[in-house]
């Protein structure tokens, strides 16, 4: 890799402080996971990283709240896997956990980088969209809420300006809903993939009263299928009714073409996994 | 431009300090500075498990973890600091004893890892020996005789605490 300075401020302001909104070789850095695979590429070479690992302790904690979650942007995604409140709150950020990566990454990697990534392939974006989560994001003028919903503007691209932080990230409780997320390797079992889908839902098979449905890695962003969650609503459950929940996402969703899988693939793994998505989450996915 | 920062740690146990570059990983100053080559820069990209290092009893990959990350008094562990000069650990007894390798250059990896599942589940079961060990290849696919290491493993901790 190409050297670089790097600063290690000891709070979330002094870190916003260090970062340029004009100027892109300066990063924050949470794990360095993501970050490292783009220097060691050439693809990123900055010239100064800001280190967000030794900000406050409280940016690397999880707590349950009246009404879910709130975790730290710095907490590690092994922490967030094994959290006992976690599990209670939103068994599906658990089970999606498992599958996401390996342990030594799960060990050094930060919920606020695999946000802040933008990068379409990864769990945690389509999963805390569906389950509603929303962001606090500091900047030099303070703070402001942004839904996870809201975060993502294009292929690696986010909403956040250079010199903006996630600080926390904040999860409603599951309660009575139910909720699946389903990933789509076509290459290894466990190489990134041609489509996940995360669908939380209120109801039962008489009747679903609200669902979030969401595609990613197919899509050039994690994406919310709104005409797909309102053929969802109302009816009975049935096969007829997933089928046209299915058709309804597949002619939806923008798809991009890559080594995974061309336009037209994606778009029947859609109809197929959105339909299986929202059985599974009725079924209590495992 | 890129100013050396000297952090002091624990490497295998014993007290030390290293001058760190920002830009440097921990293979980098595992095998520059300390002569430590158990861990080797394979696929670089988080993958293959072969760059394993234990920093503060978790394990991690040294070819993307920035060596700037140790904290002063970090405890970092490799695989050189598992056996003494008169005895193997028992994972590594383990591995000999069912030939879980061939050509070896996986081996350490694999074996800080089973060490990290070990710790975690004295007793797996085949199900969370592959949750652990998904991100460890092996180019001479000794995965079954690896399942076999671990379950021997398993049976020797158990008797070393016993005993
Ligand atoms: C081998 C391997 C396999 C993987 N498999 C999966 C998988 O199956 N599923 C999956 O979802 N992911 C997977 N990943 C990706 C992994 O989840 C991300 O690399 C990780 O989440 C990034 O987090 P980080 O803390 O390391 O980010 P960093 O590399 O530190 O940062 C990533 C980006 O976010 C920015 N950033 C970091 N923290 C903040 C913050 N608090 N506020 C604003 N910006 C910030 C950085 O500037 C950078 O642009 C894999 C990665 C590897 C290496
Ligand atoms: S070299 Fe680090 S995981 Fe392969
Ligand atoms: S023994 Fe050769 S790579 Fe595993």
């Amino acid at each position: 890799m190409t050297p670089f300075e790097l600063a290690e401020p000891t709070s979330l302001k002094e870190a916003i402080k260090l970062l340029d909104p004009d100027d892109p070789t300066i990063r924050p850095v949470g794990g360095g996971t993501a970050l490292m695979l783009m220097m060691k590429a050439g693809v990123f070479k900055p010239v100064k990283l800001i280190s967000l690992r030794r900000i406050e302790n409280s940016y690397s904690t999880i707590a349950a709240t009246g009404d879910g979650l709130r975790i730290g942007a710095m907490t590690t995604l092994a922490a967030l896997e094994r959290s006992a409140d976690v599990k209670k709150a939103a068994p599906l950020i658990t089970r999606t956990l498992k599958t996401l990566s390996n342990i030594r990454v799960r060990n050094v990697a930060t919920v606020g980088g695999a946000l802040a990534h933008g990068d379409p392939h990864m769990d945690l974006p389509p999963v805390l969209m569906a389950l509603g989560a929303t962001l606090t994001v500091m900047g030099p003028k303070g703070e402001r809420k942004l839904a996870v919903e809201d975060l993502f503007a294009g292929y690696y691209e986010t909403v956040l300006d250079k010199d903006e932080l996630i600080a926390e990230a904040h999860v409603p409780a599951h309660g009575t809903k139910k909720a699946a997320y389903m990933k789509v390797t076509t290459g290894s079992a466990d190489d990134w993939p041609a489509l996940g889908v995360a669908v939380v839902l209120e109801g039962d098979a008489g009747g679903i009263k609200s669902a979030r449905i969401v595609a990613s890695a197919a899509t050039d962003k994690a994406t919310r299928l709104k005409s797909a969650e309102a053929a969802l609503i109302g009816g009975k459950v049935d096969d007829t009714l997933l089928a046209k929940v299915g058709d309804a996402a597949a002619d939806e969703a923008e798809y991009i073409a890559d080594v995974r899988g061309s336009i037209s693939y994606k778009r029947e793994l859609m109809r197929v996994y959105v339909r299986r998505a929202v059985r599974a989450a009725l079924e209590g996915a495992k | 431009m890129s100013a050396t920062k000297t952090i002091s740690f624990t490497l295998n146990g014993a007290p030390v300090t290293a001058d760190v570059k920002p830009h440097h990983n921990l293979v980098e100053l595992l095998q520059g500075q300390f002569g430590l080559t158990g861990a080797r820069e394979t696929c670089g990209q988080g993958l293959c498990g072969c760059c394993t290092v234990i920093v503060d009893g978790l394990a991690v990959s040294g070819c993307l973890y920035l060596a700037a990350f140790l904290n002063d008094g970090a405890e970092v562990s490799t695989v050189e600091g598992l056996d003494t000069p008169a005895k193997l650990s028992p994972v590594q007894e383990a591995f000999v004893e069912t030939a879980a390798f061939q050509c070896g250059y996986c081996t350490p990896g694999f074996i800080l890892m089973v060490g990290q599942l070990l710790d975690e589940h004295p007793d797996p079961d085949d199900d969370q020996i592959k949750h652990y060990l998904t991100g460890n290849l092996c180019r001479c696919a000794t995965y079954p005789q690896v399942m076999e290491a671990v379950r021997l493993a398993a049976k020797k901790r158990k008797a070393g605490a016993a005993a």
